[in-house]
């Protein structure tokens, strides 16, 4: 048995941890509580003083800012963040709490490792050696993102950048929708605490990449950041949507390997679904089976994320990619990312891959992945907001219903959003839509101002009530300041 | 998708009978169970294996990581230790195996080479002659491996800077080397660091770095 050893923490606490290296990263050795609730890292090499200063701030200061505020408890679960500072034997070691259980495959074989993404992210790997059941469903993949997404907005927002972000960096588990960010001792403080790394392959960068030769110190040398964080989350939400990598394509920039790919992910970065520069189209018969079929970009185009999505990829990959203050932010892609959830339908297929579809706004709905078209009506809702009394403007946001879906606050008041600041009673569905002797219903549970509007007299839907939703059907939720307007469109197939 | 070519050198002349080409083998065994383990290499190493004592042969084509299979190693009784000889069938290997890049298509990543001996080239003649044929192959890193008290570091250290010697060449000097083996062929994955070239994971302590 190894023993025991006993420590005070920086913050007088008391830290303990079994003497038996469980695990060694790039920098540190890590080592178990007695209880394997937390796990202790100690960096193999001496931090210097601002170094020692910056973890300081992570397990102190940046903490608190985030996790001892309102609503603090909800990003417990979205980072993994250090909490305590330790010194022994002279090594610096930060204590982070142990990861949860879900984000390590429980069986298989990779039983007992961790749920890095690049498990899921990859074409190859999905197909080749997952089983179905840890590969989840499109929507969770949605759910994985979003948490990601608003992990990098928090951060953001308070000034940090994480400058690391990598499918090493985010633990996933698409079974459940979950993810987390973890590796939080890199974090970089704009102008204050400089970056030790310059970030993973595949999530650099371009311009960190273009003058990654230039000595430090150089004003052209560009650091990672909040911007090119950006890029980093932006890659990563298209490689969980779509098994592939945006910038790696058929185009060959240079005969040498190594500097082929720091041209094409540098300087020469091309996305690979370019509208009119098709020279880094991916070959599909340059590709093993196993890459395929999500590695063809005309069978699974990037649109498939619908359209919310595909303006944020194009800004990223296109307008974005050489031009870091065009890329859209952390936050802009949480918003995105909730718009997208609310418009996928289920696929009708029980054998389908991906179970989920995004509504393509056609009249002939299918499924991108097994081309299941859908068949019987679909309900369509649109969202109208108004910015006067009476008056009400079509706001590009739509809702798509299928069977026993929910309906939240934050479809009812454009001034609720769903995130970690949603109260605890808006998380309860505040009604629901139901597919019922051959009709489609909305069940009204809890609003209790919502009315038909369609005709000119109008009739209160209480409480317990229901209405059919018809094509043209119009059905006010909510009469209160930021309250929407519904208008039913139904496609029928 | 690139593939990353990895080149196993294994010296298996009459001095590696018994317990330490038995501890090679449960070392590669442990690595390539390992490897298995990181979605990194599973979808990118592929792994070629040569051995060589009086013969040297290619037991192991250069085979996806989780297709391969570990092939039966043997040693003979004694004789001589064919190092310039392997290094030859390893450049014909490589110019048959490792796809090149063209102007329309991608080749693969640049091989790994580990090479393991516990003696010194017989054939030193053509051994001098390889050094300039494989320098030509440009390997992304060739480590060179001296096991136990005979192994003659001077021949490896023409052919790379990165020279260990394992003092021992028991199970564990072994097990440990080829952990760090497999922890250098995933580091191509790892985050970069903003002021230092890509660089390898400190050996083991078990292991002498050569300078």
């Amino acid at each position: 048995m190894a023993k025991t050893i006993r420590l005070t923490a920086t913050d007088g606490s008391t830290v303990e941890f079994v003497d038996e290296v469980i695990g060694s990263g790039a920098m540190k050795d890590v080592y178990f509580s007695p209880d394997k609730s937390y796990v202790v890292g100690f960096f193999r090499t001496p931090q210097d003083a601002n170094a020692k200063d910056r973890l300081q701030n992570i397990v102190g200061k940046y903490r608190e800012k985030i996790f001892n505020q309102v609503g603090g408890d909800y990003w417990e679960n979205l980072f993994c963040w250090p909490t305590k500072l330790v010194e022994w034997n002279g090594k610096l070691g930060i204590v982070c709490p142990a990861y949860q259980k879900h984000f390590f495959f429980k069986d298989g074989m990779f039983k007992g490792k961790e749920k890095e993404g690049k498990w899921f992210a990859s074409a190859k790997l999905r197909n080749k050696f997952l089983k179905p059941e840890q590969k989840g469903t499109w929507l969770t993949h949605y759910h994985m993102c979003l948490q990601i997404a608003r992990a990098v907005r928090r951060l953001h927002a308070a000034g940090l950048a994480h400058s690391d972000l990598s499918y090493k960096n985010v633990l996933v588990d698409p079974e459940s929708g979950r993810a987390t960010v973890i590796d939080c001792d890199g974090l970089v403080v704009p102008g204050k605490y400089p970056p030790d790394v310059v970030g993973t392959p595949d999530f650099i960068a371009p311009e960190v990449l273009q003058t990654r030769a230039l000595k430090l110190g150089d004003p052209n040398k560009k650091l990672p950041g909040i911007q090119t964080d950006r890029h980093a989350l932006a890659v990563l939400i298209y490689m969980y949507l779509l098994n592939r990598h945006p910038l790696r394509g058929g185009k060959v920039n240079d005969l040498d390997a190594a500097k082929d790919e720091e041209l094409s992910m540098g300087a020469k970065a091309l996305f690979v679904e370019h509208p009119t520069d098709t020279s880094n189209r991916p070959k599909i018969d340059n590709m093993a089976p196993s890459e395929l079929p999500q590695g063809d970009v005309v069978k699974r185009p990037y649109t498939m994320c619908g359209p919310y999505l595909k303006e944020l990829f194009d800004r990223a990959f296109i307008d974005g990619l050489h031009d870091p203050s065009k890329r859209p932010t952390a936050d802009e892609w949480e918003t995105a990312l909730v718009k997208t959830t609310d418009l996928m339908q289920p696929c009708q297929n029980p054998d389908c891959e991906a179970h989920w579809f995004v509504f393509d706004n056609s009249t002939k709905p299918r499924c991108p992945f097994c081309g299941t078209e859908y068949h019987g009506q679909l309900p369509v809702l649109n969202l109208y907001y108004s910015p006067a009394k009476g008056r009400f403007l079509p706001e590009n946001y739509r809702l798509m219903v299928y069977d026993k879906q929910s309906l939240y606050m934050w479809h009812v008041n454009r001034f609720i959003t769903p995130n970690e600041r949603t109260k605890p009673e808006d998380k309860m569905p505040v009604g629901d839509f139901h597919f019922h002797n051959g009709k489609w219903i909305l069940i009204n549970r809890r609003l209790p101002d919502m009315w038909d509007v369609t005709e000119p007299t109008k009739r209160q839907i209480k409480p317990g009530e229901f209405v059919e939703l018809t094509e043209g059907r119009k059905i006010l939720l909510s009469g209160e300041d930021g309250g929407r307007l519904i208008v039913v469109q139904l496609v029928s197939n | 998708m690139r593939r990353l070519p990895v080149y196993l050198l294994i010296d298996t002349s009459g001095s590696m009978r018994g317990e330490p080409i038995e501890s090679v083998k449960v070392g590669l065994e442990t690595m390539v169970s390992s490897l298995r383990q990181d979605p990194f290499a599973l979808e990118s190493v592929n792994i070629s294996i040569i051995t060589f004592d009086r013969e040297v042969k290619q037991i192991l084509p250069l085979t996806p990581l989780d297709e391969l299979q570990l092939p039966e190693i043997s040693t003979p009784e004694s004789g001589p230790t064919h190092t310039g000889q392997a290094l030859k069938l390893l450049c014909e290997r490589i110019d048959a195996e490792v796809r090149m890049s063209t102007p329309d298509q991608k080749g693969d990543w640049m091989p790994l080479l580990f090479i393991m001996t516990d003696g010194k080239p017989s054939d030193s003649m053509l051994y001098k002659e390889m050094i300039p044929e494989i320098k030509k192959r440009h390997f992304a890193s060739i480590i060179a491996c001296a096991a136990g008290m005979n192994a003659k570091t001077g021949p490896l250290k023409e052919l790379t800077d990165e020279v260990y010697s394992l003092d021992t060449v028991d199970s564990t000097a072994f097990r440990k080397f080829f952990k760090w083996v497999s922890d250098s062929i995933g580091v191509g994955n790892r985050s970069i660091g903003a002021t230092e070239e890509l660089e390898l994971p400190p050996p083991p302590p078990e292991v002498n770095v050569i300078v």
